[in-house]
């Protein structure tokens, strides 16, 4: 008899059935439905014709044991109905992976055999969580592992992709574009402040407040600030200091002007002093912003430097208490530094000459 | 009995690539099996941003970067950033999570008066991956301001911005005491006066900290990207108190990277 007539004679079995065979020799029976969920059974029906009688079981492989297939036609008797809402399958996951870390790995080898995944993921998952954020021993113990590195493999966590010849190569290439990059940009710089740095004015400033004998001194230090941004020479570093010394004085020298300035705020006078005195401060700062530039910087005591920081930014407070917007005005309207004449007066006050002569 | 035993390699590396690079490289030390596992490609292109391939293809990059292994690719991705724009952006990875890291560089943030050579000079820095950073000669109005756009951040992510710069030795007096406002708005929601953090590690010696690299950093705020549909991130500096000068400061850019 065939199988056909078989099915025939017995009416009371109106499902199908599907025989399966787990490699331990057992044969059990499973309704088509479910069993079809897995797709490596699918094959075997569709593709094989197997599986239709107790002859013909399907064999499964070998990681699929019969708790593990009991635990897999569960899950597909469960997923198969189709009219579940997303809600009740993903509450019916959560509690179905309940099961110690043995039983989930069984349970992912098996369904990956069947080719189950959605059940491999879930599972996968699972473990996934098991791992996160546990120590190499504490995974160790979790799972059975050897501890089988060797010492030199446990000092190196990463593979040492330098070692990689395609890898060390992108680098070197880096390397070279950014230095390339770097030194165009550097020439640009350097070729632009060439044109822009007006060391004259502020030079005939301080030879103007330290009197006659400044006047060489001065102009040397200005040259020798340009060389200075390229090698390190101790004649330089002395003259700087010197030049260092005068600004001091300078300082003090302002600070009395500045008393007067501020007394005489109210008339048109006090008020032209004022802001020649903006002036003086911007080329004071910029003549100290080039000299501190270099290789000038180790040979200044650095308490000095601060003092000197400090004094000049109080003096700036004072000065620009009253002159915000009208000093950023000046600055920025103007590209080239206003080159500015200096002398003093009888009465201590600083009158601020034409700039005609300057160019 | 051991798990690696019952599971087959490629069921250990899908599992691997359900954890995290930080996990991955604690897995790589465990045992032989594992460390193999773990070295697919499957796993690490899971680790790697959805749009790597466009990123690269789009930095100043060779495109034979692709044709790295995906660990490879990924480790490279995390310690050598590659240039994006021009050259005024960063991109990487950062290491433990795969999240992606940016640094705008001073060209491509809005620097107040910083086209004009009194108050800003544009120079190549040797210890700078960009090609120049800003110096401050003198301002009274210091304000530089970055933004970037929340859609090629990684999704949920908390994420912080820092500003990466030095202070020149000369003039750290200018900064001494006189805190400045840090600030990060997302897509106008002003989210409060920002806050104020002196820039002098003396001052702060919490908030602003070395980052090895030979530059400081100082966190100027936080935000929480979701999806990447918040538009656009503002991050600013700020210390417009006209009355002193500032002096001194080099700005390398502005990181933007995974707040832990």
């Amino acid at each position: 008899m065939s199988e056909v007539d078989m099915a025939v004679i017995k009416p009371e079995m109106m499902k199908s059935y599907i025989w399966l065979q787990t490699a331990d020799g057992s044969i059990q029976q499973v309704e088509q439905e479910v069993a079809m969920f897995c797709p490596m059974i699918c094959h075997e029906v569709i593709q094989k014709g197997m599986g239709s009688s107790k002859n013909y079981a399907i064999s499964l492989p070998q990681r699929v044991n019969p708790a593990m297939l009991s635990l897999i036609l569960d899950y597909c008797r469960f997923h198969q109905v189709p009219g579940r809402s997303n809600k009740e399958r993903k509450s019916f996951d959560e509690k179905f992976i309940r099961m110690d870390t043995k039983r989930l790995c069984e349970l992912t080898s098996a369904a990956d055999s069947l080719q189950l995944k959605p059940l491999v993921d879930l599972t996968s998952r699972a473990l996934a969580r098991i791992i996160e954020g546990k120590s190499p021993e504490e995974i160790r113990e979790i799972f059975h592992l050897p501890d089988d590195l060797t010492e030199e493999e446990k000092l190196e966590p990463l593979k040492n992709t330098t070692d990689d010849p395609r890898i060390r190569l992108l680098n070197r290439l880096y390397a070279k574009k950014r230095k390339e990059l770097k030194e165009r940009q550097k020439l640009k710089n350097v070729e632009v402040e060439e044109e822009r740095v007006d060391d004259r004015s502020v030079d005939d400033l301080l030879s103007f407040i330290n009197g006659d004998n400044g006047d060489s001194k001065g102009i040397k230090t200005s040259k020798s600030k340009k060389k200075n941004r390229r090698r390190k020479d101790q004649q330089k570093n002395t003259s700087a200091n010197e030049v260092l010394k005068t600004h001091n004085k300078e300082l003090n020298g302002l600070n009395s002007v500045c008393c007067s300035a501020e007394v005489g705020q109210k008339s048109r006078g006090g008020v032209g002093a004022t802001s020649n005195l903006n002036d003086v401060e911007d080329d004071i700062f910029t003549s100290k912003n080039e000299l501190d530039d270099g290789d000038i910087d180790d040979e200044i005591d650095p308490a000095l430097k601060e003092k000197i920081d400090r004094e000049v930014e109080d003096f700036a407070r004072r000065l620009n208490s009253d002159w915000p917007e009208r000093m950023q005005e000046i600055l920025s309207f103007g590209h080239e530094r206003k080159p500015v004449h200096f002398s003093l007066n009888g009465n201590g006050s600083l009158r601020r000459y034409a700039n005609s002569e300057q160019r | 009995m051991d798990f690696t035993m019952i599971l087959p390699e490629e069921c250990q590396s899908l599992i691997m690539s359900f954890t995290s690079p930080a996990d991955a490289f604690r897995s790589a030390m465990v045992c032989q099996a594992l460390r193999s596992a773990v070295d697919f490609d499957a796993v690490w292109e899971k680790f790697l941003p959805s749009d790597y391939k466009s990123i690269i293809l789009g930095s100043s990059s060779p495109s034979s970067l692709l044709s790295l292994g995906m660990k490879e690719l990924y480790l490279q991705l995390c310690f050598h950033p590659i240039l994006l724009q021009n050259g005024t952006m960063s991109f990487q990875l950062e290491k433990g999570s795969g999240k992606k890291c940016y640094m705008l560089g001073a060209r491509a943030l809005s620097i107040s008066w910083g086209d004009i050579p009194h108050h800003w000079t544009w120079t190549p820095q040797p210890d700078s991956r960009f090609p120049e950073v800003a110096e401050l000669e003198l301002v009274w109005w210091l304000e530089v301001k970055g933004r970037i756009e929340t859609r090629i951040l990684s999704p949920n992510t908390k994420y912080a911005a820092y500003l990466v710069f030095k202070l020149k030795i000369r003039f750290t007096a200018w900064f001494r005491e006189r805190p400045v406002t840090l600030n990060v708005n997302v897509d106008g929601v002003v989210s409060g006066e920002g806050r104020r953090v002196s820039l002098d590690p003396r001052d702060e010696p919490r908030h602003v900290r070395e980052r090895g690299d030979g530059w400081m950093e100082v966190e100027m705020g936080e935000f929480l990207n979701e999806f990447g549909d918040d538009g656009t991130v503002e991050f600013s500096l700020k210390e417009i108190d006209t009355r002193y000068i500032k002096r001194g400061l080099i700005i390398e850019g502005i990181e933007i990277r995974r707040n832990a």
